[in-house]
Parts: C-alpha cells; structure tokens; sequence
C-alpha cells in the first residue's frame, strides 16, 4: 500500500475542510480526488505532501508514517497548478533542481534530465528558460522536474487547469502514459469529472471535506450510491420511486428491481431514488419497438442534435406526481421530464420537437437508503444537553451521522459559540465518530432552514427543557415545523431508550411519511409501535371504516418492516377532544417517542406539546 | 510621427535650470582654478579623510541594510503576524522623516543625557558625535531602500517557489541559497547601490548627531558645507565633484544592471 490516509482531519477557522478522511491507495494506482470548489480535496493533497499541517489523523507513505514529518523528507513529487517553475533556471536546471540538492553528480543529472525531457517530450529545450516556454510545455517541465528523483508518490494538484482545451487533452494522455510506463503511485485532484474519468483507476468523490464514495469511474457512473455523486458524476436523470412488491412505482408505471439490488422489496411504500443515465433511457417511435421497460408515451419537449447522437428533453405525462430531482425542474412545467440522449441513425429521421414517442428505461440503479441524517441544535444559552443525548441516540439507531448545529445570536461572538461547540464536539467523537459541527449565524428558525437545505440535513432535532410548559414549542419553533421539508423531532425530557412509539395518524391526513419514519426508527431500536387514530362516538360508520383500513395498511406496512406494531382505534366519547384523547393514551401506553405528522396548523402540536413532555417527532406530510 | 518638437523643447527649456546647468555647474568651479588646485584642494588631510570616511560609512550601511533589509522583507512578505501592517509602515517611515527630525530622535536616545544613553554614558560609551553615531543615522535614514527594493520580488513569489523546492527535498537553506536569493539579485544589487548613493550624500541626519568634528566624524558632505561656509568655495568644489561622479558611476551602474535583468 503506498499512501494511507486514516481520520486525516483539517480545520479552518473551527470548521472542518477535511473531515475524517480513510483512504488506502494502492502501489502504481493513479488515484483521483474528485470534488468542487471548496471540497477540501486540495487540502488532503498538500497535507499529503507536508505542505499543510493535519489537525488530526495519520499519513503514511509506503508503510511510513509520515504525519507530522517536514515535506523535504517525505520524498513526494508536487506538480502544482501554477507550475513554480523557477524562472531563473534553465528547463535542465529545473528538472535537475531535486537531484542538485541530493548531491548527485553533475554528469548524472546532466543525464537524468535528458532521460526525462525526452519522456515528457521536451527533448532539446533544455537551454531554455521558462520565459520562453508555453503554458502547456511549462506543466511538462514541472511534471518531469517531480518525476527527476524518483519519489514515492506523485501529487498533481489540478494541473491541467490553467490550460485550454487542446493541451489539456495532449496533456492527459502524455501523463497517463508516463504514469503507467513508470508506475508511480500517484494522486491527482481535479474539479473536471471528464478528466477524473479519463486518468483516474479509481476516484474518490469529495463534498464539503467529506469522502463520499470511492470507486471506479465505471462503478461512480454506472451505480453511485448516494445522490450527490449520481449528479456530480455526469448528469442523466434521477426520479424518486415507490417500492411496492413488483418493483419500484414511477407514477402510473412500475418497473422491477433491478438484479442485484439489495432492497427489501416488502419496504411497501418506502421512497427509493433511481438513476438512469440519459444514454439508458430509450426513445422510439412506437412503443412496441421498446426493448427497456416501458415509461409510456412522451412528447419530444426539446431536441439538440450534437453530431453522434441526439441529446433530447421528454415531457412524460404518465409520470405525473414522480419528483424528478435531476433534471430539476423548470417553473411552470406541466409534466416530469427526463433527459435522453440516443445515437444518430444516418437511415432514419431525427426526432422532432413535438413528436410523440414511447419511451423506456434500458438500465437504471437504484441509489442507497441513506440513514437519517440529523441536525441537531445545540443550544448554550439553555445549558440544554437532552436534545443532544436524545438526538445522538436517534442517529446511532439510524445509523447515519449527525451534526452538531448552534447558531451565535445577534450578542454572541461567533469564535466564541465555535470554541464552545468545537469543545463539546470533541468530548463526543468517541461515542460517534461520524459527529460534525457547524457554526450559523442568524435567526434560529431562518439559519437551521438553511442549514438543512445546505447540509441536506434529513432530520432536525431540538430540545427545550428549561422553562414552564406555556412557552414550549414558541414562536420560533413553530415557524420551524411550519417550514421545514424534513422531520423535526422534539425533546423535553430524555428517554433512556426508545421501547414504545406511538404513532398519531388522527393529526392529519393519515400520512404515509409518519408510519414509514416511525417504523424505521422502531426497526433500529427494537421499539414496539402502537398505530392510533382517535374517532369520536358520533362518526359515521363509513369514516370509521376507513380509518380502521388505514390502520391495518399501517400495520401492515410495520409488520413488513419487521416491526412489532398494533392498531389503536381510540374513542374521543361524546364530548372528548383529540388532543385530551390523545394524552390519555400517551399516560397509559408510556410511550417514549409520540411521532406525528406536521401539523399545518400546530395549535394542536402546542397543546399536546405543552401537556406532555415526553419527545415528539414530527413528519412533514408529503 | 506626431511633431515632438514643441513639448520636448519645452520640457528641455524648464529641466535646464532646474536639473541640467546645476550639475554642469559643479564641475565648471571645480576645474576654474586648474587641475594643480583641484588636486591640492582634495589632497588636504580634511578632505581626504571626509571622502574616505563617508565611503566607509556607506560601505558599512550598505552591508547592513543589505542583510537587515532582505531579512525584514522576507518576515514582512512570508508572514502574516499581528501588527504586521502596522511594522511595514514603521519600517517604511524613515523615508518621510525629515532627516535633522532623525539626527535630533538619535541623540535623544543614545546622547549623553538620552534615554538609553544616560546608563551608557558612565561606562564610558558614547555613540553620539562619534562614527558609530553616523553610522546609525544612515542605517536608520536608508533602512526603506534595501526593503523596497527586495520586498516586491519577494511579494510576487507567493511561497509557491519555496514549497515547490521543499518537497524536492530542499532545505531551507537550499531553497534560500538557491532559489530564493537568484531571483532577489536585481533586487539586491539595485538596493544596495541605492542605498550607497543615499548614505554617501546623507547630510541632515548626519550633522547632527556627528558634532561635525574634522578628522572624526566629519563625511564628504558635511566637509563641502563646512568649506563653504569659510569661503574656501573651490576646496568645496573640489570633493562636491568628486562625490558627484561616484554618484554618477553608481547611478548608470544601477541602469546597466536594470537593463540587463530586463
């Protein structure tokens, strides 16, 4: 193994650049960081080569740990962005530069720069100074001046970048070439996706100093796990599906699972993200031509011939309700679109805006169920640790990491809150390691809104156990369940563990969010669910009815999941509210966790808030 | 071409008073008595200690600066420290400091009744109305020209050419030896010389604290004014003319080498 990254970790500022990064690259490989600007992906690569100190971690070269070792000993070739190629030195001088401070002997450096001019294709330049040069001939000295003393890994700190097209491409192949006839270990960064496919063996996807996937450019094209890689890496279209038991519901249209996934097909009515790649969505012009699986029929919105092929825009009426989060959609479109891209036929006619077509799916993936990942609002002004300990519970029964969020107010010093929050964080790592931080400034209710937008944040968890129960769930709080896109949970007083849900259907509409949210955290914590719905005495028999069939699908659905779960069909009496209805069997059925869905007017969220301090968990209804 | 006569014979008519006919002017009374009394007037003991002594005085505050100056460049560029912004006007300032505000800022620390000079003074240590006296006023009135000059190539290198050469393998010293100093030579050079040509015509500073005393402190310059406040106006003339054309020789020196780099 040639390079070894374990927990290497930056801070700028307090918050973290690279966060927790593990990465083994392997003898001779050619390794991309892949990431935007601000990924911490240049940072990992100078920390690599000494140029930066870690805060944390290890580095080792080839079975060396070199963490904390002065960069003229770490024996690293850099080839930087910006070349740094000594000016008053010849293109020989240059190349001999790293031989010259190794006392090697003049004849022999003479000859290993010739060696290596000739390699990068500069044979005969020597004699130049770097003023004379090119920008693309500038990078090849750089690249051969690195490569001179023949060091144990190659770091290209995106190279190409200060380059136009043309030489970037000569540039590419020259150094894949070169990278392979001597089989250094090497790291290249870049923000270019086309690059990182074409040079990397193996790439490693980076977001806000997070390592999210590493894999090979086929399997980050062709099967990414998570969202942010299946639209970083090339575009194509990205749906969000129901799984049922025949496959995954798109619309009206259900097409199986694709083999080899291992996506419990009994997760009914689990929301399940699919990519299909515009190459693999087939379009024909009539649908008994389709050999993929059939969307229907689609009307050509947009079509842009590119020479080899047709890159097409589809308006897809029988996908109707489908969210499309790639491509997103454009204000006022009617119907979900999918992006398409199918080859020219000399013979046949291009397709036209307008025309009508059947369209099908040749391949497609299905991403990974990620975990719940929670936000959790920190918050020192209430000296408040329960929604901290809860919150972490909840992420560990989740399985998904957790981040630590406080928001310095209008007379707080921002260092302050994050020295304060950094201490916290770090007196928590041990208990969980994938625990972040972030520090806002702002309105509460505004900043943990953008922040889980920012963050894409799935789960906010808020605590308020100080203070008489009138002013639980204030004004604050209620504008953060009015708003917020993802659940919020709410804790007043800890559970030490979570045995009993209650799932409250009678708030709203019966949701499907609640139930399938409440299942999961059940499944986690090996919790029993009670499913209730309060009636009133008075209802007529068809309401009851259904409300006794909604239960039995919720039911159902936790018994699909492998959750203990039982209907609780609860009777308000003549003159009964829900929300006294609802206390009593929250008193009698202990429950530790209430989950409900977002109410859209919280009168009744405030009442049983105030009433109760156990935790609340509220699902926005989708 | 545009027709360049008419604002180029105006520029030439307005300099030739103001730079051209002094200059000329110098060596013109320098050679009126004849070249026996040019050479008298520069062979007399005062003069050729003044012209030797402000030579060495700017020999030795060229060496100085050189090495104080590239030094606080290379802090003042490389780091970033409080009070940094706050040091490079500092350093910066002695360029506007009226000079006798410098002479006068000097005896007041290191005179004998300075605040620095006061403990010195019973040991017997006496900078002031001494070479050592001269020597720090010109250190001090030249310190800018030595940073000014290095500090801008320095500025431009944006440490990407000492990192480059650190994961070669080269020590800071190395990187120092033979990367960084090559690219400061012009630089350097330019800053020395003027920092030579300054020390070698400094007069208010150096009145000041030298106490003027012939044959101890006295420099080139101050030995011209004092000529020519006794009426010896060719003996004045005399060194004024040779000072002039060390200035002269230093100055194209500066712009063969200029010429050169570029």
């Amino acid at each position: 193994m040639s390079i070894i990254l374990k927990n290497l970790c930056k801070n700028y500022q307090g918050l973290p650049v690279v966060n927790r990064i593990n990465l083994e690259i392997q003898d001779g490989e050619l390794f991309v960081l892949l990431g935007g600007s601000g990924s911490g992906k240049s940072t990992i690569l100078r920390m690599i080569a000494g140029l930066t100190d870690p805060d944390g971690g290890r580095i080792e070269l080839r079975g060396r740990d070199v963490t904390h070792l002065a960069p003229q000993l770490r024996d690293t070739g850099f080839v930087f962005q910006n070349y740094s190629i000594f000016r008053h030195m010849t293109v020989a001088e240059n190349i001999e530069f790293g031989l010259r401070v190794r006392n090697v002997a003049p004849e022999q450096r003479r000859k290993r720069s010739e060696e290596l001019m000739d390699l990068v294709e500069l044979a005969g330049l020597g004699e130049r100074y770097p003023s004379q040069l090119s920008g693309g001939q500038l990078q090849r000295v750089a690249l051969a001046r690195a490569l001179a003393y023949e060091p144990a890994v190659l770091l290209l700190d995106e190279p190409f970048g200060a380059l136009d097209v043309k030489i970037r491409g000569q540039l590419r192949r020259s150094l894949k070439e070169i990278q392979r006839r001597l089989g250094v270990t090497s790291i290249l960064v870049t923000h270019d996706q086309e690059e990182g496919f074409e040079l990397g063996d193996r790439i490693g996807v980076l977001e806000r100093g997070n390592l999210l996937e590493v894999g090979t450019p086929d399997q980050l094209y062709h099967r990414p796990s998570s969202q942010f890689v299946a639209t970083f890496v090339g575009g194509g279209n990205v749906l969000v599906g129901e799984l049922c038991p025949e496959g995954v519901k798109l619309g009206s249209r259900v097409v199986p699972c694709p083999p080899n996934t291992a996506m419990p097909g009994h997760l009914g009515g689990a929301r399940v993200r699919l990519l299909a790649r515009a190459e693999n969505v087939e379009v024909r012009e009539e649908a008994s031509l389709l050999e993929g699986h059939s969307l229907g029929s689609g009307q050509v919105a947009e079509a842009t011939f590119t020479g080899s092929g047709q890159r097409l825009r589809l308006n897809l009426p029988e996908l109707d309700g489908v969210r499309c989060i790639s491509p997103a959609p454009a204000y006022g479109q009617e119907h979900p679109q999918l992006e398409a891209w199918v080859a020219s036929r000399p013979e046949g006619r291009p397709f036209q805006v307008g025309q009508q077509v059947a369209v099908g799916l040749l391949h497609y993936h299905l991403l990974e169920r990620t975990g719940l990942r929670s936000l959790i609002l920190v918050d020192f002004v209430q000296e408040s640790r329960v929604a901290l300990d809860f919150g972490l519970r909840v992420s560990e029964a989740t399985g998904a990491p957790a981040t630590l969020l406080s928001i310095a107010g209008v007379n707080e010093r921002e260092a302050d809150v994050t020295a304060r929050l950094a201490e916290l964080h770090g007196s928590l790592l041990e208990r969980a390691p994938n625990l972040k931080m972030c520090v806002r400034r702002g309105g509460l209710s505004e900043e943990v809104l953008r922040e889980v937008r920012e963050g894409r944040h799935e789960l906010v968890v808020i605590g308020e156990d100080e203070g008489p129960s009138v002013t639980r769930l204030g004004p604050w709080a209620q504008r953060l369940l009015a708003k917020s896109e993802v659940p919020v949970l709410l804790v007043q007083q800890d559970r030490p563990k979570i045995s009993r849900i209650m799932i409250c259907s009678a708030a709203g509409e019966p949701g499907k969010g609640d139930v399938w949210l409440g299942g999961r955290v059940a499944k986690r914590a090996g919790a029993s669910v009670s499913v209730c719905h309060a009636v009133s005495e008075t209802a007529e028999p068809d309401h009851k009815a259904r409300v006794r069939n909604h239960l039995a699908g919720a039911i159902n659905s936790l018994h699909a999941m492998g959750v203990e779960a039982r209907p609780r069909l609860l009777d308000m009496g003549s003159d009964g509210s829900v929300a006294q209805t609802l206390l009593q069997e929250m008193e009698e059925g202990n429950y530790d966790l209430i989950v409900m869905g977002m109410p859209s007017k919280t009168a009744l969220a405030t009442r049983l808030v105030r009433a109760s301090s156990r935790p609340f968990l509220f699902v926005p209804m989708t | 071409m545009k027709d360049y006569r008419i604002p180029v014979g105006l520029l030439l008519s307005s300099l030739l008073p103001l730079l051209l006919m002094p200059l000329m002017a110098i060596f013109l009374f320098a050679g009126k008595g004849g070249p026996t009394h040019f050479l008298q007037a520069l062979g007399s003991p005062d003069a050729q200690f003044a012209l030797r002594f402000s030579l060495l005085i700017a020999f030795a505050t060229s060496l100085i600066n050189a090495v104080l100056g590239t030094f606080a460049a290379y802090v003042l560029s490389k780091y970033r420290f409080p009070g940094r912004e706050a040091l490079l006007v500092v350093v910066n300032l002695p360029v506007a400091i009226p000079t006798v505000v410098v002479g006068t800022s000097l005896i007041l620390l290191w005179g004998p009744i300075g605040l620095l000079g006061k403990y010195l003074d019973p040991m017997g240590i006496r900078p002031m109305f001494a070479p050592a006296g001269v020597l720090l006023a010109h250190l001090f009135v030249t310190f800018p020209y030595m940073l000014g000059a290095v500090k801008p190539v320095l500025d431009e290198q944006e440490g990407g050419y000492e990192e480059a050469a650190y994961t070669m393998g080269a020590s800071p010293w190395q990187t120092f030896r033979f990367v960084l100093l090559p690219t400061l030579r012009g630089g350097l050079l330019s800053g020395t010389l003027l920092t030579f040509a300054h020390s070698l015509g400094e007069f208010g500073a150096t009145v000041m604290v030298s106490g003027n005393l012939r044959l101890r402190t006295q420099t080139a310059p101050l030995f011209i004014f004092a000529q020519f406040e006794a009426g010896n106006i060719e003996v004045a003339n005399a060194v004024a003319s040779v000072l002039a054309v060390i200035s002269f020789l230093l100055f194209f020196g500066l712009l063969r080498f200029a010429g050169k780099e570029r």
